[in-house]
């Protein structure tokens, strides 16, 4: 223990004594004097993940409430009913990737495809699942408030939308198949029924259209399970679909799945 | 002078006592950092996946979920945006933000050892600097020499503040080494949020700005220097005032410990804020954590702390001053 360590400590403590006061600088003047400017964006490129051929089930779904299940006491969604018919069939393991958003329309999920991340899940995808337009179709999902003029402008704009949208999911992920589930009248039992499954019927005829233009997009009909005792299968806010309901939905689409698998090999 | 504080701290080195607080550095973070290696392997299995792009994209939609609904107040939901900003920042830099790394568990370690383990390592040194040279009467050996009083008790207090600060360079430094062998010594330039500002039951999100982890824990390191010379110095006062060391360590422990305490349970006792052992969270001001009482700030406690700091050192150079010695 020389002098020679004493005063190396001298030096080594004053020195970090001047750390530790520019630290203390640094906090008062980053959380005075600091002008706050919002996070900068700057984008990277997606790191480049295909769909691996593993044993591993990769769903992706998309899209509005419905995918994400609003309604569904348990949670679940017609995804979550889906995949308990598909676990039922296969010991594959099922990995699902649920990124929906409650109130999306066609533009938003267009731009929601925009985000790096959402693509790369969409590539690595075996299989996906989306639900879109009932909110561009019931704006705020109270009632038909659109009238003629207005609903063909709308029409044409979600027709236009839902074409990129599968242009987009076709070219990051070419091979999964994509079910895109129609959407039922939820007002059937309402007056004007009539109207309404009119329109909800020529909305889903486009949708279809659309779809047809793509390989492997299938357009997957609602409107029949819900044309009979519609309120059996509503949630209380008699828009979207209860536990019932959803598992209507969750197993139509299963069934679908193995048929295609099947088809597949 | 200059030779007054060599020699004190000559004394201090003398004493083993900083390579006894390095090896009690040493070993809790060496526990901690077990700990928390354990907890992320437990992590990893329960999620599944090892993907944590594939956990954030989830936690983002469920955000955004969050947003969609109608009830929520305007506060809230551009608290829930700036987070949702946040997370598809550290996405689109392809920066995990939950990584463990070495200056990611050195922050975690700053911000819990600032209100009791730094504090009680600095008290370790503190406490007998005055109060041992009164019992063991070395004091009068001191005091005889031809240097005015104050002059004695200046290099005391200046050995005891390069003291701390050997302390906190010990305190991160290790830190950073030891974890750093588990979970590696990248991730300084990992960008984090500061800035929030609580207000009653709102978060005031105007002056929210990203700083990058390496100014972060720099911040951090330089309140917790703050917070330890504070103590210090209290810890400094009642050596002077004291002659048992025990004494010193007694009261000054129970300060602390009781300020643990109060902070939980003070919410309505306004005046508490006052207290300097309630204010000892600064680190929490950084992470926009609510304050134990209503209307603390970053700038009230630090203004509370270095009144009782002042107060401390002038009772002390003033007693000293005036006192018998026999």
């Amino acid at each position: 223990m020389g002098r020679r360590v004493v005063s190396f400590l001298i030096v080594v403590a004053a020195l970090s004594g001047a750390l530790w006061l520019g630290g203390l600088a640094l906090a008062v003047q980053d959380q005075f004097f600091s002008v706050a400017k919002p996070p900068t964006k700057e984008q990277r490129p997606p790191t480049a993940e295909t769909r691996q051929h593993d044993e591993k089930m990769d769903i992706v779904a998309l899209g509005d409430s419905l995918t994400r299940g609003t309604g569904d006491e348990s949670g679940k969604g017609y995804v979550g009913y889906m995949v308990d018919a598909l676990r039922r069939q296969t010991d594959r393991p099922i990995r699902v990737t649920n990124l929906a958003i409650r109130g999306l329309r066609s533009d938003g999920l267009l731009r929601q495809l925009g985000q790096p991340e959402i693509q790369r899940q969409v590539a690595m995808a075996d299989l996906i699942v989306m639900t879109i337009g009932g909110n561009d179709l019931f704006q705020g999902g109270e009632a038909l408030r659109l009238n003629a003029k207005q609903l063909d402008e709308a029409k044409r704009r979600y027709a236009a939308n839902l074409d990129h949208i599968f242009a987009a999911l076709r070219r990051f992920n070419s091979e999964a198949v994509i079910f895109a589930i129609g959407l039922y009248n939820p007002f059937g039992d309402l007056n004007d029924a009539k109207r309404t499954s009119a329109v909800v019927r020529d909305w889903n005829f486009a949708s279809a259209e659309v779809a047809a233009r793509y390989p492997n997009i299938v357009a997957v009909p609602t409107f029949d399970l819900f044309a009979l005792h519609v309120n059996d299968y509503l949630y209380s806010d008699h828009f979207h679909p209860n536990a019932a309901g959803y598992k209507r939905i969750g197993e139509r689409v299963a069934s679908l799945i193995t048929l295609t698998e099947e088809g597949e090999q | 002078m200059s030779k007054l504080v060599y020699n004190e701290m000559l004394k201090i080195v003398r004493k083993k006592r900083l390579w006894v607080i390095a090896a009690i550095i040493a070993v809790l973070v060496a526990l901690f950092t077990y700990a928390q290696y354990r907890e992320t392997e437990e992590l990893r299995k329960r999620l599944g996946t090892t993907d944590w792009r594939t956990q954030l994209q989830q936690q983002i939609v469920d955000l955004q979920n969050r947003l969609q609904s109608p009830s929520m107040s305007e506060e809230w939901r551009k608290y829930l945006q700036i987070r949702l900003k946040q997370q598809q920042y550290y996405l689109e830099h392809n920066i995990n933000p939950s990584a463990p790394g070495a200056p990611t568990f050195m922050r975690t370690f700053i911000e819990n050892a600032i209100d009791l383990f730094l504090p009680l390592l600095v008290m370790v040194v503190a406490a007998d600097l005055v109060s041992s040279e009164a019992s063991a009467g070395t004091i009068k050996l001191l005091l005889v020499r031809p240097v005015k009083r104050w002059k004695i008790l200046l290099s005391k207090y200046i050995a005891l503040l390069l003291s701390v600060s050997l302390i906190m360079l010990m305190a991160a430094v290790l830190s950073y080494a030891i974890s750093g062998l588990v979970f590696g010594y990248g991730g300084f330039r990992l960008p984090l949020l500061t800035g929030f500002v609580q207000q009653g039951e709102d978060l005031n999100t105007a002056n929210v700005h990203m700083i990058p982890q390496w100014k972060y824990i720099l911040i951090e390191l330089g309140l917790a220097a703050f917070v330890s010379v504070v103590v210090g110095t209290l810890t400094f006062m009642c050596s002077v005032l004291l002659r048992s060391t025990a004494a010193v360590m007694g009261i000054m422990l129970a300060a602390l410990i009781s300020g643990a305490i109060l902070s939980n349970m003070v919410s309505s006792w306004h005046s508490a804020k006052y207290l300097f052992m309630v204010n000892l969270r600064l680190t929490d001001y950084i992470k926009g954590a609510a304050p134990p009482i209503e209307g603390m700030t970053l700038g009230f406690s630090m203004a509370v702390l270095a009144v009782w700091g002042l107060a401390g050192l002038l009772v002390a150079f003033f007693v000293f001053m005036r006192r018998d010695v026999y």
